[in-house]
This record gives C-alpha cells, sequence and structure tokens, in this order.
C-alpha cells in the first residue's frame, strides 16, 4: 500500500481520542482516527464514573443520547475494616448542577467513535500504531507494521501506557511510582435488584468509594458503581505498593467480594467481565511535555488524571483535552503552522482546566500515598467510636467525648491525628 | 457471590489471541537470575508463574493487555535482548465488551 497522508491522525479511539477526532470531523477537517482494538471501545477500561459537564463541552445536547448507565444521585464513602465498615451515605437532591453517570467504556466509547465516524471522521479498527515517524525534529506520520501514514498533526491518544511517545523519546518512560494499578469486576443483577439494594429509583445510580481494609493497608481504594443492569466493582492500588508489598490484587478484589458490607450487595451476581487498567496518577510530576513539532499528547497518555483524595478523575479531563488538541489542530492548519510554538496553544488552553486543576490537587497523592493511618488505623477508630456509641452492655455509662478519646487512644495518638489532620488540611 | 480463580473470570471475557505470537516475550534463563520476580504477583491476571523446573512462563492468552508488567520488571521495561513488550496486533487479544 502506498504511503497516505492525512491532516490530523489521532492514535487511540478513548475518550480524548474520540473526542479530538470528533471535534474535527465536525469543523469539516479530514483526521484518521486509528484504534488497536478490533472495534472502539474493545480494549478500554474505567472505574466507571463520568462528569457531564465534560461531555456537554464535547457536543452541547447531543451527549443526551449516549450510553450513559445511571446518573449519580446517592454518593456514598465506606471506610473499611476486616469484617466491619462505616459508611457515608448521601441522597443528592435532584437540582444539583454538575451531574456525573456511571459509564461502561466499551458502550460508550463505541458511541462516541461513531458520532465521530458520522461527522466524517476516518475510523480505522483493529490497527495498532507502532511509532511517530520523526523527521527532521518533527512528527510526521505513524507506523503501522510496515505501513507508514503521514500527517501534519499526530494527536497521540493511546492511553496510560503510552509506548508511542516513549518510543519516539517524546516522553520519559512511566515509572511504577506514579502508576496505580486497577482491576474491575462487572457483576450482572436485574435492574429492580439493583434499585432495592442501593435504595434508588427509576434511573438513578450510587457512586460508593471505599476506603481502608479493601485495599489491606495498601495506598488505594474500591469502588462499586451502579449502572442499569449490573454493578462495576474495582479497586485501584499504588502499582509501586504492590510489589514492595508482594500483594496479588487479583485476590483483593475477591476478599473484597466477601466482606460482609459488600456480598449482600453482589449476591446472586452473575459475573460478566474481569478487566484491569493503569491509571496514571502521578499528577504534574509526571507529566510530559504534551506538545512538540507536529504532535500533542491527550488524555491518559499525558497523565491527565487528578488524585482528589477521595475520587480519580480522568475522563473528563481525556475530553477536555481531546477538545483542545482539536481547537489547537485547527488553529494550525489555517495557519498552515505546525510546529510547537503553534502547538503551545494547546498548553495555553489546558491551562485554564486540566491543568489548573492538576496545580490544585497537586499535594493530594503524596497525602494519600503516606498517610497509612488511612488505610488501617482510621477507618478501626470510624468502626470503635460507632461501637462504642451504640454499644448497651448495662456497664457504666461514657460521655461520647469519652468515648471517643478512648477511642481515638486505642488506634492512634492523638499527636498523630493532629499530624495526619494538618497534613490533610494543607493537602486536600 | 462465590469466590473465583482468575482462570474461571478471565474465561467470562472474550478473548482473540493469536496462540503463535505472544505480544509479550520474556527469556526463560534470564528471568532465573531475577530476584525478585515481581511480575508473578503483580500480573492480575496470573499469566506469569512457574512450572515444575522452577523456569518462569508467561502466557500471554489471556492477558488483560494492563501493562503493569513493563513496570514491574526492569528488563521488559528497557526491551533488554530476549525481552519485549508491546500490544497485540490486528485486533487480537482481549475484547472488553463492558469496558
Amino acid at each position: 500500500m502506498s504511503d497516505e497522508h492525512f491532516p490530523v491522525i489521532v492514535v487511540g479511539a478513548g475518550l480524548a481520542g474520540c473526542a479530538a477526532a470528533y471535534r474535527l470531523a465536525k469543523a469539516g477537517y479530514d483526521v484518521l482516527l486509528l484504534e488497536r482494538g478490533k472495534r472502539p471501545g474493545g480494549k478500554n477500561v474505567s472505574g466507571g464514573r463520568l462528569y457531564s459537564y465534560a461531555l456537554e463541552a464535547l457536543m452541547p445536547g447531543e451527549w443526551l443520547d449516549a450510553p450513559l448507565e445511571r446518573e449519580v444521585r446517592r454518593e456514598m464513602i465506606m471506610t473499611m475494616t476486616e469484617r466491619g465498615a462505616v459508611t457515608v451515605n448521601g441522597l443528592l437532591s435532584p437540582n444539583h448542577s454538575g451531574t456525573s453517570y456511571t459509564v461502561l467504556r466499551s458502550k460508550l466509547d463505541g458511541w462516541l467513535a461513531k458520532k465521530a465516524e458520522q461527522a466524517g471522521a476516518l475510523v480505522m479498527t483493529g490497527v495498532t500504531a507502532t511509532e511517530i515517524v520523526i523527521k527532521d525534529g518533527k512528527a510526521c506520520g505513524v507506523l503501522v507494521g510496515d505501513e507508514r501514514l503521514e500527517a501534519d498533526i499526530i494527536i497521540c491518544a493511546d492511553g496510560a501506557n503510552s509506548l508511542l511517545a516513549e518510543n519516539a523519546g517524546i516522553t520519559n518512560k512511566v515509572t511504577m511510582e506514579n502508576i496505580a494499578l486497577g482491576v474491575k469486576l462487572v457483576v450482572g443483577l436485574p435492574e429492580q435488584t439493583i434499585n432495592d439494594r442501593f435504595n434508588l429509583s427509576g434511573e438513578d445510580g450510587a457512586a460508593c468509594l471505599m476506603v481502608g481494609d479493601c485495599t489491606k493497608g495498601l495506598a488505594g481504594g474500591g469502588f462499586l458503581y451502579t449502572n442499569k443492569e449490573s454493578l462495576s466493582l474495582g479497586l485501584v492500588v499504588d502499582a509501586s505498593s504492590i510489589k514492595s508489598a508482594k500483594t496479588n490484587i487479583a485476590d483483593m478484589i475477591e476478599e473484597l467480594k466477601e466482606h460482609p458490607a459488600i456480598s449482600p450487595l453482589i449476591v446472586g451476581g452473575q459475573l460478566l467481565e474481569y478487566s484491569a487498567h493503569l491509571i496514571p496518577e502521578g499528577g504534574l510530576n509526571m507529566m510530559p511535555k504534551v506538545f512538540d513539532n507536529g504532535l500533542m499528547i491527550a488524555g491518559d497518555a499525558a497523565g491527565f488524571v487528578i488524585n482528589s483524595g477521595l475520587t480519580l478523575r480522568g475522563m473528563d479531563y481525556a475530553i477536555l483535552s481531546g477538545i483542545a488538541a482539536a481547537e489547537t489542530a485547527i488553529k494550525s492548519i489555517q495557519a498552515a503552522d505546525y510546529s510547537a510554538e503553534q502547538l503551545n496553544q494547546y498548553e495555553v488552553m489546558l491551562r485554564l482546566n486540566v491543568l489548573s486543576d492538576m496545580e490544585t490537587f497537586k499535594k493530594v497523592r503524596g497525602f494519600m500515598k503516606d498517610t497509612a493511618g488511612l488505610y488501617t488505623a482510621y477507618p478501626k477508630l470510624a468502626e470503635t467510636i460507632f461501637k462504642s456509641i451504640f454499644t448497651v452492655d448495662g456497664r457504666p455509662a461514657k460521655r461520647i467525648s469519652k468515648v471517643m478519646i478512648n477511642s481515638i487512644l486505642s488506634h492512634t495518638s492523638v499527636w498523630q491525628l493532629i499530624k495526619d489532620g494538618v497534613k490533610g488540611a494543607l493537602s486536600l | 457471590m462465590k469466590r473465583l480463580s482468575v482462570d474461571e473470570r478471565l474465561a467470562r471475557n472474550k478473548f482473540e489471541s493469536n496462540d503463535e505470537t505472544p505480544h509479550i516475550i520474556i527469556d526463560r534463563q534470564e528471568c532465573r537470575n531475577c530476584v525478585h520476580k515481581a511480575c508473578i504477583y503483580s500480573c492480575p491476571a496470573e499469566r506469569y508463574q512457574l512450572n515444575a523446573d522452577e523456569e518462569l512462563i508467561f502466557d500471554h492468552v489471556g492477558c488483560l493487555e494492563c501493562g503493569n508488567c513493563r513496570l514491574v520488571c526492569e528488563k521488559l521495561r528497557e526491551s533488554k535482548p530476549g525481552y519485549k513488550w508491546n500490544y497485540p496486533v490486528k485486533g487480537g487479544g482481549v475484547i472488553f465488551r463492558q469496558g
């Protein structure tokens, strides 16, 4: 096959890649979207909560037709001990803005790629781009096997484990210290059963975040999201902690299934899928140079993920970065200038949202990683306080303040609690 | 829900793997010298195992393509001779139906 030339090639039909291709095609520009999976979405995994403002920014109004699972109305935070849990459970009023939806990426990304295609993008699947071709210091194409596809601009959106930019020497290799490993079980259950178990009505959804014994003391946490007719149950654990603790996350997730706070929620369910994925958690510390001559890096490949302490956000930033890459590409094509100076516009646009958020949360991950109490002592403390308050055994009663102080002293020291509290206040 | 082994879990997934050409290559002899063998417990699909001769074997069929082995193994990471980490080509490998 002869070499082909495109104004823009986007590598990877995840949220960033689809967003970029959709925007470019919608604006009337020729764009080629390459996806290594047999179909778009076939290689993509997320925990499963997407903030809809990003979809609105991408395709105003149109996203309401997207295959989203449930709108999250019930929010739960669970601190877990080995056999117990203390949960804060909030039902949000219907008029709150900034909605979020649970999603299954195979369906969502497939739909988005279709939208890009309908807008005029050329989508090629089952195609693994192996290398970025660099000529005279400028990215000018990608290699797919022996075939060379040429472009004025490459948008590299090939995910957390981005081999492309790394092989081209544009980014440093990601290190284990900046990555978390996620595993997920999708458990099929009838819609009504899910509504009953999570106290939901209609198409409302629940999101439960877990911290504590679910990760066996390692930095990380668990999640449980309700989809229409399934639950997404998963764990995200710091990759370097797994290596040093010699723990197996594949067993950890099965143990989580049997936890007394989780097991009744999933009982009778059928496993539909088991998946794993890397999450670039390092934030600004690991962020590569996100543009170069003829090249922009978007989504997970650029490390656009925020650990806000309780939640990990990446999907909305992937979409925003895809939009910014497309807008920058359009300006660049109009100016017929594909240099890094011109593409600098990409970073300027990102500073308005993605990068400023990353700056805001830059200290959080360090705090979450270094504060061991979050995963062992504090969940135990929460349980002890609850237990003490609600235990009536005929022995002399104690005032709640006394119960709390005794509980604190049995699991940590007041000094440690103050130290972690201050550190937390400064980082979170 | 009863406990499931990794193989039982992987059996629920869809894979279209090419049996002949693994996308990840390791050197069994060289792996004998590895002091941590972190791939064994770091792989969420348990694709790295020791055989009866204490040799490390990798079964690419069933790989979830997460990339964690490339982070924990210095040799895969640096593409040392005998080691190669790539994604499957031509749409092969895992096909997530949920994601």
